[in-house]
C-alpha cells in the first residue's frame, strides 16, 4: 500500500510541474479552452486518486476545482481572473497536501480550505480572493511551512529513472568489473607492490558494493504484481458465477523487474485455473460445508537466491481419476504406468501437454493452452513449479523462481578443451567413469550407465556438440554428471573434467546461435573470456530423453523404494558373537571407544562408566567383553541411555525389505533381509524395558559421610562419587545414603539408606562393610543407586 | 543517395556494409568456437562486457573458402539486440556513395545475389551493398 502512495505522490507531483506552465498561460488568458482542459484533467486525475486513498480533504477540494472548471467547459460560466485564482490556490494547496501525506502527517481540514472551496463560487470570488488567497499561504509559511518545507527534503527520497538508463548502469559496472579483473591480472603478474595494492584492494570491495546495489536497484516488490491480481480475480470469479477472495503474503519480496514481467502470464493462467477448475460454485461449496467465498492465498518468500511463491485454492482438488482416464485417452501413459503412478505423480499430469481436466471448453481456460506452457515458461527463465493437491480440499502451486534472470548458480565442466557451465539446479550427483560403482552397457546405439542400481541413459557433451564422436569416447576416463530435469528424467552427461561452482552472469545468445538447440546463452569469465550454458532440458528433449517410456517406470520404483529407504534406517554391527545384527539408527546417539576398566558387571547386572556417568550395559548376553578397548554403541530412548556392547559396528544401512516378527525372541523386533542376508534387528522397547534407568547425572544421590573423619574425606569422598553420589553439604536435611564409620555416633542427619564400615576385615555380623572392601562397598553403592532407580 | 558506406573485401571482391550500422571495426584476437553450430559461425569474442557472435561473412555468402585476412577485421554490428562481429579479409575505409543503388541486369551472380542488396558506385569504384540481415541469416541452405 505504501508503493501505491508513493507513486500517487510521485504522479500528483509529476502534474503539478507538468501543469505549472499551463497555469501561467492560463492566467494570462482565462478563457483559453485548450488550458482548461488541461488543469480540469489534473484535477480530475486527483479526485480520482483521491477515492482510491480516502483522502477526503483532497478529494473535496479537486472535486470543488472540477465542478468550477466543469462550468467553464460546458460554458455556463466564464472563467474570469478570479476563478483562476481560486483554483491556483487550491493546486498549490494540492501541493502543499501531497507534501504532508508524504511526510506522513495527518491532513486537518482548516478554515482556509473552507475558503478556498468558496472562492471557486462565482458570487463569492471577490470577496474571497482578497483575503483568502494571501492568507493562506501567509499562514502557512509563519507557523506550518517551515518545518514541513525541511520534512519535505527529508522525505524526498524517492526518484523515477528510466529503466534503460539503470540497464546501462549496469552494463557499465559489469565493464568495470571487467576492466578491474584486468587490472588484477596485470597486477600479479608484475609481482607485489604494497604502494599499488592497496588501493587496488579498496577499489575492488567498492566495485562489489556498488555492484551489489545496481543489482537491487532492479528489484522490485512482487507487491506490484499482486496489487493486479484483485481485479483480474474478480473479473474472472463473477464471469463465472463464483466468489472468491484473495490473500496476499509476502508482498515486500524482491524479485527482479524482468522476472515479475516473466511470470505475470505463467501466475494469470494459474489463477484462471484455480477459480475456472479448483473453486466450486457458492452451492456446491456450501453443500460441502465450506465458506461459501473461496480463498485463493499467493504466499512468497525468499529462500537464499531462490523465491518461492505458493498459490493455494481451497477448491475440489485435483481429480486425479479423471486425469488419469484423459492420460490414457490421449496416449500419453498406458493404463499400467498409470497404475504404477503415486498420487503425487498423477498431481503432476497437469503439467503434461494437452490434458484438461475441464470438460467442457470454458471462456476462460482449457482452451489448449495449458498448464505444460506454463511450466514450459517458467522453466526457461530457471524456475520450476510443482502442484500437491487434496480432493475435496484445494490444490497448491510451488513456484520456485531464481531471484534474477540473469545470474544462474552453475557447475563449468570441460569438453574438448572447452569450458562450459551447466545450470546446477539440475545437477543431481557427480561421480567418475572410473568408479566401481558405474557400470556401462550399451543398448543399441544409447549408451546406459548402471549406479546406485539404476540404469539411465548416458550422452557424452563432447558427442552431443558434435565435437567428439562416441566410437572414440573412452567413457572410463570421463566424469559423469547426473542430471535430473524438472520432469523428473534423469539422464548422465559424461564430460572431460569438473571444474567448479560459480554464479554466472546470463547474457542472450544470437539466434543462429539459439537455432542449435544446445545453448541457453552466454556468460563472460572473470578474465573476459565468453562461455556457454548449456541447455539441459533442450538436449534431453532432442536427444528423446524426455518423458520417454524407458525412464518413466524406473522412476517409479526408485521413488517407491526411496519411501521404504527413509521410513528406517538402520546401522549393522556385529554383536559380541560376532553376528550380525542391526538396531534403528534413530536410537543410536553415538558410538564410544572404552578401555575394559569402564564396565562394571555384577551378577545380572552390568554397567559401563562413560564420561562419570554410569549407563546400563547390554549386549552381554551375546558373548563376554574383548580384553582391552570395547566398541559401545550408546542407545537413547530419549529419556534414558543404554549402552551395547558390540564387537564391531559395520555400517549405516536401510531396511528396505520387510521384517519377518519372530515370536520367540522378545529381544529382537524381527528379522529382515540386508544386502541378501538376515540380520535380527535389536528390539529397542525391550531393551529400554530392562535397562532404563533415569539419567543420574542428572538427579545424583546424595550421600553424606562422616565430615570429621580423614580417612572418610580423602580415601572414601572419591570413591563415592566416582560411583556417581554427589556429597550432601553441611546444610542438607535429607540425604539418600549414610555412610557411618562402625563405632561413631550416628549422625542426626536423615538418610534414606545406611552403609556402615568397620575398620577391621573381621566380619562382626552386623551387615557392616570392611572399608576396603572396594567391591563390596561399590556393590553396595549401587545397590542403594540402582533400588532407589527401580 | 550519400550514405556512408565501411568499404571491405569479402571473399576477395570489393563490397560495402551501410557504416551507419557498424558500431565499430575490431581486430579480433581471440574467438571462442561454439560446437554445434553452422559453420558460418565462428564462435563468440568478448567486446568489454559484451559477448558478440562472430560470423564469416565469405561463409555465410555460400562460398567455400572462409575469410582469410592477417589481422582478422570484423565489422560490429546489432540486430534485434544481439551483436555480431562480420569477420571479413579486410576492412578500409568509410566513403560515401556516390550513386544510388543500382540492380546489376544479370544478377551479382552465386551468394552475392542473395545478400547483396545491388551495386553502388565509389570513388574506388562499384561495390556490392551487402545486406547484413541476410549475412546473419547464413548461407542459403541453412536459411532454408
Amino acid at each position: 500500500m505504501d508503493e501505491l502512495l508513493a507513486e500517487f505522490i510521485a504522479e500528483t507531483r509529476e502534474m503539478l510541474e507538468q501543469s505549472g506552465t499551463e497555469l501561467v498561460a492560463w492566467e494570462a488568458d482565462p478563457s483559453d479552452r485548450a488550458r482548461i482542459d488541461t488543469i480540469f484533467r489534473f484535477v480530475h486525475t486527483v479526485k480520482g486518486n483521491c477515492g482510491f486513498f480516502d483522502f477526503p480533504l483532497l478529494e473535496k477540494l479537486s472535486h470543488a476545482a472540477e465542478d468550477a472548471l466543469a462550468e467553464c467547459r460546458a460554458g455556463r460560466r466564464e472563467a474570469d481572473p478570479a476563478l483562476v485564482t481560486a483554483v491556483l490556490a487550491i493546486i498549490d494547496r494540492i501541493g502543499n497536501l501531497a507534501d504532508l501525506i508524504e511526510a506522513g502527517e495527518e491532513l486537518v481540514e482548516d478554515q482556509n480550505d473552507a475558503a478556498l472551496i468558496a472562492a471557486l463560487e462565482a458570487d463569492a470570488a471577490i470577496e474571497v480572493q482578497s483575503d483568502v488567497t494571501p492568507v493562506a499561504p501567509a499562514a502557512d509559511e509563519e507557523d506550518g511551512a517551515a518545518p514541513v518545507a525541511a520534512k519535505r527534503n527529508a522525505v524526498q527520497r524517492s526518484i523515477r529513472l528510466p529503466v534503460d538508463l539503470l540497464d546501462e548502469v549496469m552494463k557499465g559496472v559489469s565493464d568495470m568489473v571487467l576492466a578491474r579483473n584486468d587490472l588484477a591480472r596485470r597486477l600479479r603478474e608484475a609481482g607485489e607492490q604494497p604502494t599499488i595494492d592497496g588501493p587496488f584492494e579498496r577499489l575492488s570491495a567498492i566495485l562489489a558494493d556498488v555492484r551489489t546495489s545496481i543489482t537491487r536497484m532492479r528489484m522490485q516488490r512482487l507487491e506490484h504484481l499482486f496489487t493486479s491480481l484483485p481485479r483480474l480475480v474478480r473479473d474472472l470469479s463473477s464471469e463465472l458465477g463464483k466468489q472468491v477472495m484473495v490473500d496476499f503474503e509476502g508482498g515486500e519480496v524482491e524479485l527482479d523487474r524482468e522476472m515479475i514481467e516473466m511470470i505475470r502470464d505463467p501466475l494469470t493462467h494459474i489463477i484462471r485455473n484455480a477459480i475456472d477448475h479448483g473453486v466450486e460454485t457458492p452451492a456446491e461449496r456450501l453443500k460441502k460445508g465450506k465458506r461459501e467465498i473461496g480463498l485463493l492465498r499467493f504466499a512468497a518468500r525468499q529462500s537464499g537466491n531462490q523465491i518461492s511463491l505458493i498459490i493455494t485454492d481451497d477448491g475440489g482438488g485435483i481429480d486425479t481419476g479423471r486425469l488419469s482416464q484423459k492420460a490414457v485417452a490421449a496416449g500419453i501413459y498406458s493404463q499400467a504406468e498409470i497404475d504404477s503412478m503415486s498420487q503425487a505423480q498423477k498431481h503432476q499430469l497437469i503439467f503434461e501437454p494437452g490434458l484438461s481436466t475441464a470438460d467442457e471448453v470454458s471462456a476462460v481456460s482449457g482452451r489448449g493452452v495449458g498448464m505444460d506452457v506454463v511450466r514450459a515458461n517458467l522453466e526457461r527463465v530457471g524456475g520450476s513449479i510443482t502442484v500437491s493437491s487434496k480432493p475435496g480440499e484445494g490444490t497448491s502451486f510451488h513456484l520456485h523462481l531464481p531471484l534474477t534472470l540473469s545470474i544462474i548458480a552453475t557447475l563449468t565442466v570441460s569438453s574438448g578443451g572447452q569450458n562450459y557451465a551447466i545450470p546446477r539446479n539440475y545437477i543431481e550427483e557427480i561421480v567418475f567413469g572410473s568408479a566401481n560403482s558405474v557400470e556401462f552397457a550399451q543398448a543399441g546405439a544409447r549408451r546406459l550407465i548402471t549406479f546406485r542400481g539404476r540404469r539411465v541413459p548416458c550422452l557424452s557433451l563432447a558427442d552431443v556438440l558434435g565435437t567428439e564422436d562416441n566410437e572414440r569416447c573412452e567413457w572410463e576416463t570421463k566424469t559423469l554428471v547426473l542430471v535430473r530435469l524438472a520432469s523428473d528424467d534423469v539422464f548422465a552427461l559424461a564430460v572431460d573434467r569438473v571444474h567448479d561452482h560459480e554464479d554466472v552472469v546470463v547474457k542472450p545468445i544470437a539466434p543462429a546461435i539459439m537455432q542449435t538447440k544446445l545453448y541457453a546463452g552466454t556468460t563472460l569469465l572473470d578474465d573476459g573470456t565468453p562461455m556457454m550454458l548449456i541447455d539441459l532440458p533442450s538436449i534431453a528433449q532432442m536427444r528423446g530423453l524426455v518423458g520417454e517410456m524407458r525412464s518413466k517406470p524406473a522412476l517409479v520404483e526408485e521413488t517407491s523404494d526411496k519411501q521404504v529407504k527413509t521410513a528406517v534406517p538402520l546401522m549393522l554391527f556385529a554383536g559380541l558373537d560376532g553376528r550380525r545384527r542391526a538396531v534403528r539408527l534413530e536410537l543410536v546417539r553415538r558410538i564410544d571407544t572404552v578401555s575394559s576398566e569402564a564396565f562394571d558387571i555384577d551378577g545380572t547386572r552390568a554397567q559401563a562408566v562413560i564420561n562419570g556417568r554410569i549407563l546400563p550395559l547390554a549386549g552381554l548376553e551375546h558373548g563376554s567383553l574383548p580384553e582391552g578397548r570395547c566398541r559401545l554403541l550408546r542407545l537413547s530412548d530419549g529419556e534414558s541411555e543404554v549402552v551395547y556392547a558390540v564387537s564391531e559396528v559395520l555400517d549405516a544401512a536401510e531396511m528396505t525389505g520387510d521384517l519377518v516378527v519372530s515370536g520367540d525372541d522378545p529381544t529382537i523386533e524381527g528379522v529382515t533381509l540386508i544386502e541378501g542376508k538376515p540380520v535380527p534387528l535389536i528390539d529397542g522397547h525391550t531393551l529400554f524395558f530392562h535397562y532404563a534407568t533415569p539419567r543420574p547425572i542428572a538427579h545424583p544421590l546424595t550421600c553424606r559421610i562422616p565430615r570429621d573423619n580423614d580417612w572418610a574425606r580423602t580415601i572414601l569422598e572419591p570413591l563415592v562419587e566416582a560411583a556417581g553420589y554427589r556429597i550432601a553439604a553441611e546444610g542438607d536435611d535429607e540425604a539418600d545414603l549414610a555412610i557411618h564409620m562402625a563405632g561413631d555416633v550416628v549422625d542426626a542427619g536423615q538418610a534414606r539408606e545406611t552403609i556402615r564400615l568397620r575398620p577391621d576385615p573381621e566380619d562382626a555380623g552386623d551387615g557392616s562393610i570392611y572399608r576396603y572392601d572396594r567391591e563390596g562397598l561399590l556393590a553396595e553403592l549401587k545397590r542403594v543407586r540402582t533400588g532407589r532407580a527401580a | 543517395m550519400n550514405d556512408l558506406l565501411l568499404m571491405c573485401t569479402i571473399a576477395g571482391r570489393n563490397a560495402a556494409i551501410p557504416a551507419l550500422r557498424v558500431q565499430t571495426v575490431l581486430e579480433i584476437d581471440s574467438i571462442t568456437p561454439i560446437p554445434g553450430t553452422p559453420d558460418f559461425i565462428c564462435g563468440l569474442t568478448p567486446l568489454r562486457s559484451q559477448a558478440l557472435t562472430v560470423v564469416d561473412c565469405a561463409l555465410a555468402l555460400g562460398f567455400d573458402e572462409p575469410c582469410s585476412s592477417p589481422d582478422r577485421r570484423a565489422a560490429v554490428v546489432e540486430i534485434d539486440g544481439h551483436l555480431y562481429a562480420l569477420l571479413v579479409d579486410s576492412a578500409q575505409d568509410v566513403s560515401q556513395a556516390e550513386s544510388d543503388l543500382v540492380a546489376i541486369p544479370g544478377g551479382l551472380g552465386d551468394g552475392w545475389q542473395r545478400a547483396g542488396l545491388g551495386m553502388v558506385e565509389t570513388e574506388n569504384g562499384p561495390v556490392v551493398l551487402v545486406d547484413i540481415e541476410k549475412i546473419i541469416a547464413g548461407p542459403p541452405a541453412l536459411a532454408a
